[in-house]
């Protein structure tokens, strides 16, 4: 095909225009967009009262998203995370509630607990060289099935005061477990773009054989992936169990799937190699602004079952598309 | 360092399962050269190759990098001997720009234990190597994802030459490129010979071999056939001995044994 010719000439201007630029800031986009839309069904949406509202509930969420984009942009899955919640939620209230632990002592057992946990599954990944979909599906039903048998199906309720000063306590004014979350997210920012071990996460993610090829651990990347967002898991859990100020084995198994539709629509691509914690997080609070949103028009919580699905599809397919453009785009040349 | 040869492939035998890959096959490169590896699909060129850069370890043989007995067990050790190998996928990441490319795995790094990427440095470097290779890329911040064939070989070789490699294979790295394009790469192989890398090219197009190399090594049915003077052969030739296999004299030189025309 001529060069001149206009076909051609507008493959160039799309493949020039990259479409990264675009999802860059598309997610924050919406976001305010659906703001502004909010603000105007409701009164009560643009208060300080309901924004700040929505940035404390939603903490837990943003450290569970972090922990997951560390797996995501490795290339890899992680649908146990909310069992993984499950079951270091019950460990840790049962060690203060029934064994009478020290709440830090408590703490730091069910940050090893998550951490295990995260080992585990890449273990296995690794090991068993299985989808990390399908392994990590097992994991979760064995780790829902302890965090039952442990607990007995119990609740525990009433946590000592400095176990929920994490979520009680505040600092200038602002909640510990804002701040918490902001200095992981900032913290996990430079990771991502500033360290080695960001740089070959983002590579592991782009082109795995490449990556071996290269000369990277692969092996130990996916490991410590798993680990990490055991890690920040449990983190999170110790917000989630705190804020609640009870647990039992329900609590936990959905975040998962929040956290993954926030990633994805955060612009973490879902085959791995693509991610930033800003628009991340920017993810999350879109999820919680529709959810928040549509609770105060009266739209009732089913629909927002069916909006969440439609948005994640829309994400998938968004994030299809920009591969699919660049491939055409290089076939083209 | 007084071996005529910068690498010395002996007795490489190799064995998938109950097939001979390789057998006693004997290659040596001299320094500053470009030797053309050539052979019909199945004849072992890229197996030969792959044993020289880690990828795979021979069953049998020695290799010797600049007279000295080595051990190659992965792409890593392979690279810290000054092999690089440019496969035919690329092995590019389509996420990253052209200087990210060059340095995945090998970073150039700052502060504590190196845990920080140099990104200046990394960005300096990549375009003194653009510069340098005098290839047709405009900038290190351009992303790979949407680059020609030839861009991205360019890249490639940018990323083997950037860690002071010497001795480069590239796996038909023209197969997938047009006349304009193909004539450029080869003139920056071309280049990267007086650079002083010695170049092993695997390819099926034998007029590249012709246009710049000074050997070609034969392999049929993981044997080698001959190695000849690019100088004192034909097409025909070349094609001939792909074909029909060995039908000459041999004669041994410093160990290695050579065949060829004239």
């Amino acid at each position: 095909m001529n060069e001149n010719q206009p076909s051609s000439t507008v493959k160039t201007m799309l493949s020039n225009l990259d479409l990264r630029g675009l999802k860059k800031y598309t997610v924050i986009l919406i976001l305010f967009v659906l703001m502004a839309l909010f603000s105007l069904v409701s009164p009560y949406f643009l208060t300080w009262r309901n924004l700040s509202n929505i940035i404390t509930q939603n903490t837990y969420f943003i450290i569970v998203a972090i922990g997951l984009s560390f797996v995501m942009i490795g290339g890899g899955i992680d649908l146990s995370v909310g069992y993984q919640m499950s079951l270091v939620g019950v460990v840790t209230a049962m060690l203060m509630m029934v064994y009478d632990f020290p709440a830090w002592l408590a703490v730091l057992a069910g940050l090893i607990l998550g951490t295990t946990l995260g080992l585990i599954n890449g273990l296995i990944v690794t090991s068993i060289k299985i989808f990390p979909l399908i392994a990590t599906l097992a994991t979760a039903t064995v780790y829902q099935g302890i965090s039952y048998m442990i607990s007995k199906a119990n609740t525990f309720r009433g946590y000592p005061e400095e176990f929920l000063i994490l979520s009680r306590g505040k600092l200038l004014g602002i909640p510990l477990d804002v701040i918490l979350a902001f200095v992981i997210a900032i913290l996990v920012s430079i990771v991502f773009t500033e360290t080695v071990f960001g740089f070959r996460l983002l590579a592991l993610g782009g082109n795995e054989e490449a990556s071996r090829l290269a000369g990277i651990d692969t092996r130990k990347m996916k490991i410590a992936i798993y680990t990490i967002c055991g890690f920040f898991t449990a983190i999170a859990t110790m917000v989630m169990i705190s804020k609640a100020n009870t647990t039992n084995s329900s609590f936990g198994p959905g975040t998962e799937f929040i956290a993954l539709t926030a990633a994805i629509v955060g612009g973490i691509s879902f085959m791995g190699g693509e991610g930033r914690i800003q628009s991340l997080i920017a993810g999350v609070l879109l999820l919680a602004v529709l959810g928040n949103g549509m609770q105060l028009a009266g739209w009732g919580t089913y629909s927002q079952y069916i909006v969440r699905g439609v948005i994640l599809l829309g994400a998938v397919a968004f994030d299809e598309y920009q591969r699919n453009a660049k491939r055409i785009a290089r076939i083209g040349k | 360092m007084n071996s005529e040869y910068v690498v010395e492939m002996k007795g490489i035998c190799k064995r998938f399962g109950g097939i001979s890959a390789l057998k006693d096959v004997n290659l040596g490169l001299r320094r500053s050269e470009i030797m053309g590896i050539v052979g019909d699909n199945g004849a072992g060129k890229s197996t030969l190759m792959k044993v020289l850069s880690g990828a795979y370890q021979a069953d049998e043989g020695e290799i010797l990098i600049d007279g000295q007995q080595v051990h190659i067990r992965n792409p890593h050790e392979a690279f810290q001997l000054g092999i690089s190998m440019i496969y035919q996928d690329l092995a590019l990441f389509n996420n990253y720009d052209v200087a990210k490319n060059i340095f995945v795995g090998r970073e150039l790094v700052r502060g504590p234990r190196g845990i920080f990427l140099n990104k200046k440095s990394m960005y300096q470097k990549a375009e003194d190597l653009i510069r340098e290779l005098r290839v047709d890329i405009k900038s290190p911040r351009m992303s790979v994802a949407s680059m020609s064939g030839g861009q991205r070989q360019m890249v490639a070789c940018a990323r083997a030459i950037a860690f002071q490699s010497k001795i480069l294979i590239m796996d038909e790295p023209t197969a997938a490129l047009g006349v304009t394009e193909a004539s450029k790469l080869l003139a920056l192989i071309k280049n990267l010979k007086e650079m002083g890398l010695s170049i092993l090219l695997i390819t099926q197009r034998i007029p590249d071999i012709l246009a710049i190399a000074d050997r070609v090594f034969v392999l049929k049915g993981g044997q080698r056939q001959a190695i000849l003077e690019v100088s004192q052969v034909s097409l025909d030739d070349v094609v001939t001995m792909i074909v029909k296999g060995k039908d000459r004299n041999g004669e041994q030189h410093n160990g290695v044994e050579y065949k060829s025309f004239g």
